[in-house]
């Protein structure tokens, strides 16, 4: 599988990966197998030199049986009998990769390549989280059991004490997916370690973030690696209830996780004794109704305990006195699908992707002006450049750059000059954003920035629970002045006004929502501070998306045709027929019909 | 006592049977997306269509559905993979499109390569 490229790098120089998934086993690779041994003992070569491994399916079935050799992970396809032992001689012992098998391609450990047929925009990914995305039926517990599914737990199980499994999570450097970021190992270790008569694991698939649907596509694209992510957690801190929370309004992933859960009870997965160990475990799914501020971990509790999803001043925090009072551990989906992944490979192979404090991928949804919006999963350290160029194609009608939004409604707008930023947490912190749950929008000159960061805002006032005052009301009046500069009656002080509101909501509010809710306009006016002061001195809009600020005249090439003066509701058009007609600004209330009447294009606006 | 890493080994090797016994060693297998989006943008129909046409006697083919593999511009997506091919995707598969794929891809082998994602 994809994990194998890098991990082996670390273990040890010379290596035999085998795929050994449904297709290169029907092509001999169990024959590969022993004709391996035999080759081995032929050559005098040892087990301790040479590592063999067998992997899972590697996605390139049509070459079967397939291999991958270090030195230089050179990839090997239609391998036989014959020609095993042109690879043992002159790779594994002599160095030189057998040219006339390789597989040529740029991988960079992906084991997508081929599979997918489209090398720009995989080229650059590494998938962890998402690396059965699109590869298996979601539906069926005997795919995710071909590509080694629940081996991890089984794992877990046979051989590791539920202190090394917190151990081998923390070695990985695995940090909460969900946005901010908080040590995962370390939350275990205090769940584990929390006194409790029962203890509970919560995966949050609460999804919030306008534009956002990483969580969806990985529970839809493969609900047991999150199911099997969960069971191993609740080994770990001894727990024997896990609940899933997931909003309503994703049907689709909702259907497909039930039927994970009961196709897992049926195979003894789940449940009493489960696989034979003395562990018992069991998972059930709570729905949400959809509130923005569900994902707060308190409010999230309180919504499964039935009450109002409100959130409450940590700590103590949820890992002592969680769901019923209890030590409960709590992480986003992308967290828990990356657990098997760590259990199968291992914490330095994990530790060995990413930079120095973000280890591992990063999943996230492109949206907004780029050529190929989707999901896409990154290695921690990859510039925001790379995400928006070379993976989703750049902007389309090449249009210029104007900003990238990441963090949805809790992030900022981060200019041009950020481009070459490498995403991890603490870097988009420094640039005046955030990593968030992976909410990434691309921005190019024909939005208003004052509009972008009015519409996050709007969301934010909507889903403000009302608990505090900081939130509740500040929101509000930010919203206000906001609204009042796109429709051009803003007021000389209302940047330094929003800012100051901004920065005390910051720092007064109860939760996460309201904590990072002026993100989006504080950033704004940071990175585009001369768009607002246009707004609000000279009411003008350059990207003309505030309709209010638009000023509607006609050219010369006005033939006199009358079709504006027609349309227009306001009476604002005037001249006579076969002369050029004139708009009078006073009357005119931009609405826009005349330009769209006009055939001659004699119509403009500033 | 079973241990259960065994256990897990054994699951393994009945999965892979069972589904070496739905036909997963066909010459030629077809993926159609199902995710959310991917039903949004009409995947439904054309997994219908796909379906229909086993039915009616395509044969050598294992038909399966797959989560969102992140080419949401594209979507509908239907991916082909053919012993001895390059595997290919599809991007938006209009009925007409499925079933030009089926009868050209699926039935004569011929790679349509104006619809391959690139």
């Amino acid at each position: 599988m994809a994990e194998k490229y890098k991990r082996d790098d670390v273990v040890a120089a010379r290596v035999i990966t085998l795929c050994d998934g449904p297709g290169c086993m029907h092509k001999g690779s169990k024959e590969l197998l022993s004709a391996l041994k035999d080759g081995f003992r032929e050559k005098g070569l040892s087990y301790r030199d040479v590592k063999v491994n067998l992997s899972g399916c590697l996605g390139m079935c049509a070459r079967g049986p397939v291999m991958i050799v270090n030195p230089g992970y050179t990839i090997y396809g239609n391998v036989g009998k014959a020609d095993l032992e042109e690879i043992l001689e002159e790779h594994i012992i002599k160095g030189k990769p057998v040219a006339r098998l390789v597989i040529e391609e740029n991988h960079l450990y992906n084991k997508f390549f081929r599979v997918f047929g489209d090398v720009g925009f995989f080229g650059k990914q590494m998938r962890i989280a998402l690396r059965n995305c699109g590869i298996i039926d979601p539906e069926s517990i005997d795919d995710y059991l071909a590509l080694r599914g629940y081996e991890a737990l089984a794992r877990v199980l046979s051989s590791m004490s539920p202190e090394e499994v917190v151990e081998e999570v923390k070695r990985s450097g695995l940090r909460g997916r969900g946005g901010a970021g908080f040590p995962t190992g370390l939350k275990w270790d205090f769940t584990r370690k929390a006194a409790g008569e029962k203890k509970y694991v919560i995966c949050n698939a609460d999804e919030g973030d306008p534009g956002a649907f990483m969580d969806r596509s990985a529970i839809e694209g493969d609900p047991h690696t999150v199911l099997e992510g969960i069971i191993i957690g609740g080994y770990a801190v001894g727990a024997s209830r896990g609940i899933i929370y997931i909003r309503a309004e994703y049907p689709l992933a909702i259907r497909r996780l039930e039927k994970a859960i009961k196709d897992a009870r049926e195979h003894g997965i789940i449940g009493e004794n489960i696989l034979g160990s003395d562990f018992s475990f069991d998972v059930e799914i709570k729905l949400g109704a959809g509130a923005f501020v569900c994902g707060e971990e308190t409010a999230l509790i309180h919504s499964i305990e039935g009450s109002r999803g409100m959130p409450r001043p940590r700590p103590p925090f949820p890992s002592v006195s969680g769901l019923f009072g209890e030590p409960t551990l709590i992480n986003n989906v992308e967290t828990w699908a990356n657990i098997p992944v760590i259990i199968m490979d291992g914490a330095d192979w994990f530790s060995s992707v990413g930079t120095e404090k973000s280890k591992g991928t990063k999943v996230f949804a492109v949206a907004g002006k780029v050529r190929n919006t989707g999901l896409v999963e990154v290695p921690m350290g990859t510039t925001l450049r790379e995400i928006i160029f070379d993976i989703g194609g750049g902007i389309p009608e090449d249009k210029k750059f104007k900003a990238v939004q990441t963090g949805g409604p809790s992030g900022g707008c981060l200019p041009e000059e950020y481009l070459d930023t490498p995403i991890d947490y603490e870097s988009l912190a420094r640039a005046g954003s955030i990593m968030g749950s992976g909410g990434m929008i691309v921005i190019d000159e024909d939005s208003c920035m004052v509009g972008i960061a009015r519409f996050f805002l709007e969301f934010t006032q909507n889903e403000s629970c009302g608990k505090c005052t900081p939130c509740r009301e500040g929101t509000k009046r930010m919203l206000e002045i906001l609204t009042r500069i796109t429709e051009g009656r803003g007021m000389e002080g209302d940047i330094e006004k929003l800012e100051r509101l901004g920065k005390t909501i910051k720092k007064a509010s109860l939760c996460g929502l309201g904590q990072s809710a002026p993100n989006p306009v504080l950033s704004t006016i940071k990175n585009f501070r001369e768009e607002y002061e246009e707004h609000i001195k000279e009411k003008k809009c350059r990207s003309g998306e505030c309709r209010n600020l638009l000023e509607y005249y006609i050219t010369e090439d006005c033939v006199g045709c009358t079709a504006c003066k027609k349309v227009c509701p306001a009476g604002a058009v005037t001249g006579s027929p076969r002369e050029r007609h004139a708009i009078d600004i006073e009357k005119c209330i931009k609405c826009g019909q005349c330009l769209a009447a006009c055939k001659f294009n004699a119509v403009k606006t500033a | 006592m079973v241990k259960p890493i065994d256990n897990i080994k054994k699951k393994r090797a009945e999965a892979v049977n069972r589904i070496i016994g739905k036909g997963y060693l066909s010459t030629k297998r077809v993926y159609v997306g199902m995710a959310t989006c991917e039903i949004a943008a009409g995947s439904k129909e054309i997994m219908q269509i796909f379906e229909e046409a086993v039915r009616k006697g395509l044969t050598d083919v294992y038909l399966s559905q797959k989560g969102c593999a992140g080419r949401c511009n594209l979507e509908p997506t239907v991916e082909v993979i053919e012993e001895g091919k390059i595997p290919v995707k599809y991007g938006k598969v209009d009925p007409e499109r499925a079933r030009e794929i089926i009868e050209r891809h699926l039935k004569k082998g011929e790679i349509i390569e104006e619809w391959v994602i690139k």
